[in-house]
């Protein structure tokens, strides 16, 4: 039992993508930042060959810099971590992310994340705030301890609380019992959340999210001979007033992850601006006439998107579409078998008590930033009408406000943490001194 | 239960002050309305500066459902119970006890989240609920949906 709630609590939800964090009681968290961390080997930076070899490697793909990151030991690296640190180039920086498939790979990255967002952002101490933090719906045991022992230990905050993604998302919209379709960053998770609690064994999870139709984009722009320029990777000089001269830089020592990782930052946002789920499954033929869409690059050139905006959001209806973009790694050949959206939304479903499958059906929640796509919920909704069973009354919903939508894991988040009545649900410390980290197993469900 | 905890019981937990507690009216005005009949419905409010469920209004035995929709607020979360006569396809009177969690989408998200996150632990304290719904508009507990769910 944690008495004391004058001091407001913090509630952070770290996802795969961008961290988001701030006070409980407040309806949208102060600090939202990516939570990817910019990594620079310190040995590295005298020995010019194992540069080379690292940054080659690296780009290939993120996994294999990141083996080769833990056998260097870490003590060596110096991390940066916020949108400004990573906005600034720096020779031989990496930018790898601590999370992998939900899971956490590497803590030293985590903690990192939870210090600048303490330190830099909230600034506050964080022994004086109890801390709520969201959870990964199928997060293991181990991690949940992990968590709890860096954030007593280290952080020594007064009192913690995980709670589940989901639920946090549930309760925000009103029902203790739905069927939560978050699509983050990282992945989609499908999970159902009855009476409070999630059905673990129904959850449904694919790793196609917002990064991965980002990649989508600008592989199909690349095959198209567009090239997105990283900002750091230029200068616009005004040669005459209103007309510019695009002057390129030149970083030999610019890693592989940090150009991607800048090229990312514009095409997510070419994603968000123009495209849009298409009503029906994406045809080639019948949007090959369709008009384009003009964006302005950061570098002053204008380009057209023309059926992308529909292909690209399509993925996440039709995963096997992305084979369709030259250079884009297909799931299939990786060996894992993908399912568009309502296909999980129904195997979830599924696997579910039959008692209350019609109640999911009439509660499927939105959450997520990809979620927010334009018409992602009328095409949802339309296509699970066609497939689910006749008796079912299938309603989709999604906050109509859009920050809510992005950030209803976190708004559910502060609100609990905020009621009267939930200061006496936290894990304090002297409870967790007494029994200690698996004793977050009994405490937060 | 875990999510119980919101929701306690003063008298049986020392340590409760802070959390969420139902008035005994509630669970009586509930006795009334399953054992003696003597009300079709009951609507329930939380009340979050004294953190206890409150019975906000009764409705007599003679009321119908129009007068039930109407007691309740458009934009305020609400639980609800009512006491839904009908005649089966054998021509059998029956009734069942709705338990009805409104929350409309207009309400305010802290409003939403207190009555979902007590939801399981006040249902328990009235034994004798039959069907749950939960709504978040009108439609969703329209006349109609209660016949489909009381058959």
């Amino acid at each position: 039992m944690y008495g004391g709630d004058e001091v407001s609590a913090i509630v952070i939800d770290l996802g795969s993508h961008t961290c988001k964090a701030g006070y409980a009681g407040e309806d949208a968290p102060k600090a939202v930042f990516p939570s990817v961390v910019g990594c620079i080997d310190e040995m590295d930076v005298d020995d010019t060959t194992s540069t080379e070899k690292n940054s080659g490697s690296a780009g290939e793909s993120k996994s294999n810099a990141k083996s080769l990151d833990t056998d260097k030991g870490k003590g060596k690296r110096k991390l940066y971590v916020g949108s400004q640190a990573l906005g600034f180039r720096r020779d031989n920086m990496e930018v790898l992310s601590p999370i992998k498939d939900g899971v956490v790979v590497d803590w030293d990255m985590v903690d990192s994340i939870w210090d600048h967002a303490f330190r830099e952002c909230l600034l506050i101490d964080a022994q004086e705030h109890p801390m709520l933090l969201a959870e990964p719906s199928s997060n293991s045991q181990q991690q949940r301890e992990r968590t709890a022992e860096i954030m007593f230990e280290k952080y020594k905050v007064p009192a913690l609380f995980l709670a589940k993604n989901a639920v946090l998302t549930s309760f925000a919209s009103g029902r203790a019992t739905s069927l939560v379709v978050d699509s983050g960053g990282g992945s989609t998770t499908v999970a159902p959340v009855h009476d409070g609690y999630v059905l673990q064994k129904a959850v449904v999870s694919s790793p196609v999210g917002g990064e991965y139709l980002t990649d989508c984009l600008l592989k199909s722009l690349e095959s198209k001979g567009i090239k997105i320029m990283p900002r750091y990777s230029f200068k616009r000089k005004e040669i005459r007033p209103g007309e510019f001269q695009i002057v390129e830089l030149d970083f030999p020592n610019t890693t592989e992850s940090y150009k991607l990782y800048s090229q990312r930052v514009i095409a997510s946002d070419i994603k968000e601006c123009v495209c849009r789920a298409p009503d029906t499954p994406y045809d080639e033929s019948a949007y090959s006439n369709i008009p384009m869409t003009p964006y302005e690059l950061p570098d002053g050139q204008t380009i057209e998107i023309g059926a992308d905006r529909f292909k690209i959001p399509d993925v996440l209806f039709n995963p096997s579409l992305a084979q369709t973009i030259p250079g884009v790694e297909s799931f299939t050949e990786t060996g894992r078998s993908v399912q568009g959206l309502p296909h999980m939304v129904i195997e979830s479903i599924n696997k579910c008590d039959v008692d209350i499958r019609r109640e999911l059906f009439s509660s499927i929640l939105l959450a997520g930033g990809t979620a927010s796509m334009q018409q992602l919920k009328e095409r949802l909704e339309k296509d699970l009408l066609e497939e689910s069973p006749q008796a079912a009354r299938v309603k989709v919903l999604a906050s109509g406000n859009a920050t809510e939508r992005r950030f209803s894991v976190w708004i559910g988040g502060s609100i609990l943490a905020s009621l009267g009545s939930f200061q006496q649900m936290w894990f304090s410390k002297s409870e967790y001194e007494e029994h200690g980290a698996s004793y977050i197993q009994r405490k937060c469900p | 239960m875990f999510w119980e905890g919101l929701l306690c019981n003063r008298s049986s937990e020392a340590n409760s002050a802070s959390g969420m507690a139902v008035h005994d009216d509630c669970k009586l005005k509930f006795l009334d309305l399953k054992a003696k009949r003597k009300f079709r419905f009951i609507v329930f409010k939380i009340d979050e500066n004294i953190q206890q469920v409150m019975v906000e209004r009764v409705g007599g035995h003679d009321e119908t459902y129009n007068n039930f929709l109407a007691a309740i607020p458009a934009n305020e979360c609400r639980y609800a119970v009512y006491d839904f006569d009908f005649t089966t396809d054998e021509n059998c009177q029956k009734s069942k006890i709705f338990f009805i969690a409104w929350s409309p989408d207009s309400s305010r998200i802290r409003s939403k989240m207190l009555y979902a996150s007590s939801r399981d632990r006040f249902k328990r304290e009235l034994d004798g609920i039959q069907v749950e719904l939960q709504a978040t508009d009108p439609s969703e507990m329209s006349i109609d949906i209660i016949k489909a769910r009381a058959i």
